[in-house]
């Protein structure tokens, strides 16, 4: 897919901003604090209909009564289709697919797929689990939607159960189990919990077992053969077969287990929301023992895989935006990431200088200078 | 006026500004027969003590008419699923309204729904089926679950489809909708 051209309205610091994009290979660069993040976080909304930088839309509007507005024109396989949002500052937010107003914002998911490589994701192996299942999350929402719904789902559940377990003074009376029906308030919550929560688990156990091969080959590629990459997820409530029912049972099992300590924790201590992801270099924790190198490339072959991933997915190779990460790389990695995007992935860039770039790079790229809300 | 309009469900400030010119702009006497309207029914309409739906007497319309029939209940959880169901003017038993759905969040318990009167009336009258009719949110699941576990030892539970809307067309349904309503297939007849 091949973003031809993007348009902000009172979007962040852009007034009224449009920018064609002529190569496979966009360089924005700029001092701190002028827009190029802004513009790759518009791109990130049209893609996620989230931020990673915030869940308020009036943070992303401009002017405080104006309304906000994203489009753009994205090429795909089947022809080209027009993407719009409103961003609203007390109001809901609205989506458009080719002029079309979509009264499910579910719809506007997965019409553009962007694999994004920001300086934080270079925390992704040494911060903590949040991190990883977001990065999970994020990863598998791109490749089936409805697990948007399904997490939001989840997560409704357990806040829901957390307000129950806060209030609730006595004793629980019994747990859910499958057999026996369930009669107290609590083992109600318990139930949806499980079913909900095992849909959560078994997406995200497809996923990791997806992924892992790939970036196993690529850390291959950039580190020269000498370390194996391993990645596990370690599910909160252990998978043993990918019979839903099966897991359900464990999970209501394990709540019971945890039933005191919830009691006096008054939160949920069971389910997917304690889930982790494991990476190990050579059977080691790259996590405990991983150098700065060795997180740099673990995290570089974690993004090539993505774009693998979803490329094989979608059948069409998504966008990729690196933001403020290049410099961080070495020129080896550099060159192991230029060789593998090659033309195929189009690709966002900002950066601070253009001192750090392989003259390949500059090469085959577009530059815009981003100053003060304007792109030059 | 503007402001206390502002309050009411679906008026933003603009609505509220919209409808206070135009009652401004009325003659005296339809401004007064509004205000009548409007006390009138706060002070008779209350809830009927059989079923909890709105209703000007202590029993409603729908729980004194002999034409109903009283083995059969449907339960829901707002008035306004009443008046939803006797649009359809299919059903022909009784109604319970349970005046809310489960959400620990908003500190709705089981307590501060209606439930307890309608495990008495299941449980001391003789009624053949009861029908559970909330949404399939996530309360409305709870609640769906909690009132269905309460009242299986008295009677036969049902609980309506969930599925696709009449006229809808299929490649336009989400998937969640879709999963509910293969879920809930049954035999052709």
């Amino acid at each position: 897919m091949y973003l031809r051209s993007l348009h902000l309205r009172q979007f962040r610091n852009y007034l009224d901003q449009s920018v064609e994009f002529s190569a496979p290979k966009t360089i924005l660069v700029g001092d701190n604090a002028q827009g190029k993040s802004n513009l790759l976080e518009a791109v990130e909304l049209l893609s996620t209909l989230r931020s990673h930088r915030t869940s308020r839309d009036r943070d992303l509007i401009r002017d405080v009564d104006a309304i906000g507005q994203i489009s753009a024109q994205l090429e795909r396989d089947l022809g080209s289709v027009d993407l719009a949002i409103t961003l609203r500052n007390s109001s809901r937010r609205t989506v458009a697919l080719n002029g079309q107003s979509l009264r499910r914002q579910l719809d506007f998911l997965g019409t553009l797929n962007i694999v994004q490589f920001s300086s934080l994701d270079l925390d992704l192996v040494r911060g903590g689990p949040e991190q990883r299942r977001n990065w999970l999350d994020s990863l598998l929402i791109q490749l089936e939607p409805i697990y948007a719904s399904i997490l939001q789902q989840y997560t409704h559940i357990l806040r829901q159960r957390n307000a129950l377990l806060r209030q609730e003074t006595g004793v629980r009376t019994q747990v859910a189990t499958s057999n026996q029906p369930p009669a107290s308030e609590l083992a109600l919550w318990d139930a949806q919990l499980a079913v909900a929560g095992t849909r959560v688990i078994r997406r995200r156990s497809r996923v990791v077992q997806r992924i892992a091969p790939l970036a196993t080959y690529w850390h291959r590629q950039i580190s020269g053969s000498t370390e194996e990459l391993m990645i596990s997820y370690l599910p909160n409530v252990e998978l043993q077969s990918d019979d839903p029912t099966i897991v359900q049972q464990t999970f209501l099992a394990k709540i019971q287990e945890r039933a005191i300590a919830e009691q006096y924790q008054h939160t949920t201590l069971v389910g997917p929301h304690r889930d982790e992801v494991n990476f190990s270099i050579n059977q080691t924790s790259a996590r405990q023992y991983g150098s700065q190198g060795q997180q740099r490339t673990l995290v570089l072959a974690l993004k090539l895989a993505e774009l693998k991933l979803i490329e094989d997915v979608i059948g069409e190779p998504p966008l990729l935006l690196l933001d403020d990460v290049l410099a961080e790389l070495d020129l080896n990695r550099q060159n192991q990431l230029l060789d593998a995007i090659q033309d195929r992935f189009q690709t966002l860039i900002t950066t601070t200088h253009l001192g750090s770039f392989d003259a390949q790079w500059l090469n085959s790229s577009q530059v815009f200078t981003v100053k003060a809300g304007q792109v030059l | 006026m503007i402001e206390q309009l502002q309050h009411l469900p679906g008026i933003g400030p603009k609505s509220a500004q919209r409808l206070a010119l135009y009652i401004l702009k009325r003659p005296e006497e339809e401004v007064k027969a509004l205000a009548i309207a409007l006390m009138e029914a706060k002070t008779q309409v209350g809830f009927c003590t059989i079923c909890f739906h709105l209703s000007a007497d202590p029993i409603c319309e729908i729980c004194r008419s002999p034409n109903r029939d009283s083995n059969v209940l449907c339960v829901v959880s707002e008035s306004k699923d009443v008046i939803a169901l006797e649009k359809t003017r299919e059903y022909r038993g009784k109604y319970h309204v349970l005046g809310g759905t489960i959400s620990p969040m908003d500190g709705i318990g089981p307590d501060q729904l209606h439930i307890q009167p309608l495990v008495r009336r299941v449980s001391q009258q003789k009624i053949e089926e009861v029908i559970i009719a909330i949404s399939p949110s996530v309360e409305g699941e709870t609640t769906t679950l909690y009132v269905g576990q309460l009242l299986k030892p008295f009677t036969k539970v049902t609980r309506i489809a969930f599925g696709l809307p009449m006229g809808g067309d299929l490649e336009y349904a989400d998937e969640v909708t879709l999963a509910r309503a293969l879920e809930g297939r049954r035999e052709l007849d």
